[in-house]
């Protein structure tokens, strides 16, 4: 319990500057959002486009000039911010221990070394359930003056729920990282490794009807904006999909952190 | 300059220059790898988007570019391998001088008959070579990816030297700033988290002006400075732009300097 107010408490500042960022990424669409909302021409141009013709440039269930339509577009950025925020605190608040030659010191503390795992991996969970729920809060705040309705309510709180399952996604690779990696400076960067492939992979994987099969190994297409909108739920096969990788890689980070030799 | 800190440096990086030049060079031929199928796609939307009224085009930033043509392609390509080029460079600037005192070696090193502008300097050389090491890797690679996969196609050579061309300069705005921040901090005790934002911010912030066609933020980030369609539709970079840019490195790399030489470096406790 210790353990986790102290990984609370040291982690704060990060969360802090990760939400200002975010913060200033929805305030500063929401105002371009404001010279392209309910525009009516733009609507009557919108509504002759050919469909193959937004299905080339993936604009297929995204009206631009509705709420609805700007935040799906969004949704690729929160989930971005997401993963990476998540992913730095995953694989840091295992490795900063060994950077900052501190290890030592928790070791000879009267807890398992799972129980460290436990509290830390806690601590990073509420971090990243705060995330999500500033994006939320934010969000609604910065788009009252648009008159939101209800179905624009529920679509965005099942994007927050989408973010929440790739954070989640990329908390569990972090840690795994951290607590795998036997040179504390390189999990970090394998961490930036993984998700600049799997980001390049969900660009790869919309170019071509071909490469379809490559959204199942990244997490930023299991939940695309366009079939949220549509199903009005999240898809369940990957939920599951998501469930196996967060518990494989929290069973491989503890059990690997219990039999690894830590650098002092 | 001391060749000893500069090969110190370039030895300390030699790993990290091969992965990232291996790992671009990798994407930039793997997106290649499906142009062929890709541009008999983009020909076919090209007929549709020439019925579109101008407005609409605007708009979305579409049809600026022929995504059937080889450097068409090759913009889309290319802003991800700028996005990469940045985090690199990110990361070497942040790291330049933080990672002594993160490391406990600045005392070492301050030790030494060396004054401090010539370990700056030093190093600021070396981390610059490796820049360019990794430029000439990744150019080579796309060079290799449009010649093995162009078919019957032809391109304007002059145009991708240019568009290659601009790899050493986007790399350097993020090596300054990157190393700017560093010493305006009190302590960069990780630098992907730094580095990741920086590159990663001014990343969104073009992808932003690309969706809504606006114009004042592109003074803000060097993935607009050298927009790749820009160079492409006109073989020209958009000079004032690009003096933005150059500008804001040197004026970082001034005050660094300025800051590193009268930084108070704690001792190892």
């Amino acid at each position: 319990m210790n353990i986790f107010f102290r990984e609370l408490k040291a982690n704060l500042k990060s969360l802090l500057i990760w939400s200002a960022v975010l913060v200033l990424l929805i305030v500063i669409s929401a105002a371009k959002f404001s010279a392209f909302a309910g525009d009516e021409s733009m609507l009557a141009i919108l509504d002759t486009m050919p469909k193959a013709m937004m299905d080339a440039f993936s604009m297929r269930a995204f009206n631009l000039t509705t709420l609805i339509g700007f935040y799906g577009l969004m949704f690729i950025f929160f989930g971005l911010m997401g993963a990476m925020a998540a992913a730095m605190w995953g694989s840091d608040i295992i490795s900063k221990e060994e950077r900052n030659k501190t290890v030592e010191f928790s070791l000879v503390l009267p807890v398992s070394r799972s129980q460290v795992i436990t509290a830390k991996a806690l601590a990073a969970l509420v971090n990243c359930i705060v995330y999500v729920l500033i994006t939320w809060g934010i969000s609604l705040v910065a788009v009252t003056k648009f008159n939101p309705d209800q179905a624009f309510k529920d679509f965005l709180a099942l994007e927050m729920q989408a973010m929440f399952v790739i954070e989640l996604i990329f908390l569990a690779l972090g840690l795994l990282l951290g607590c795998a990696m036997k040179q504390y400076k390189r999990s970090g960067s394998t961490a930036v490794a993984i998700i600049l492939t799997a980001y390049f992979v969900s660009v790869f994987s919309g170019l071509q009807e071909k490469l379809d099969f490559l959204k199942y190994f990244t997490p930023f297409k299991y939940f695309d904006a366009a079939v949220m909108l549509r199903d009005g739920k999240l898809d369940g096969m990957y939920l599951l999909l998501s469930a196996a990788i967060i518990v494989v890689c929290m069973a491989a980070a503890y059990y690997t952190y219990n039999k690894r030799d830590l650098y002092i | 300059m001391r060749i000893n800190i500069f090969r110190h440096e370039m030895n300390t990086r030699v790993r990290s220059v091969i992965i990232w030049s291996l790992s671009i060079a990798a994407l930039a031929i793997f997106f290649f790898s499906i142009f062929p199928s890709f541009a008999e796609d983009a020909a076919l939307s090209n007929q549709l988007l020439a019925k579109f009224p101008q407005e609409l085009k605007d708009a979305f930033g579409l049809g600026k570019i022929d995504m059937s043509t080889i450097l068409g392609f090759l913009t889309l390509v290319f802003v991800f391998v700028q996005l990469c080029l940045a985090i690199q460079a990110g990361n070497f600037g942040f790291g330049l001088v933080s990672i002594e005192e993160t490391e406990k070696t600045a005392d070492f090193l301050l030790t030494r008959p060396v004054s401090r502008f010539q370990i700056f300097t030093s190093k600021l050389l070396a981390a610059i070579g490796s820049l360019l090491i990794t430029d000439i890797i990744v150019s080579l690679a796309i060079f290799l990816a449009i010649t093995s996969f162009k078919g019957e196609r032809t391109y304007d050579a002059s145009t991708l030297l240019l568009v290659l061309l601009s790899m050493p300069i986007f790399q350097f705005f993020f090596l300054s700033v990157g190393l700017l921040i560093s010493l305006l901090v009190k302590k960069v005790a990780n630098v992907t988290p730094f580095s990741l934002g920086l590159a990663f911010g001014a990343y969104v912030i073009n992808a932003f002006s690309g969706v809504f066609g606006d114009v004042k933020l592109e003074y803000l980030t060097p993935f607009k400075h050298f927009d790749p369609v820009h160079i492409v539709q006109n073989s020209s970079f958009d000079t004032r732009l690009v003096l933005v840019n150059v500008a804001v490195t040197v004026i970082s790399l001034a005050i660094s300097y300025w800051l590193y030489i009268r930084r108070d470096i704690h001792a190892v406790s």
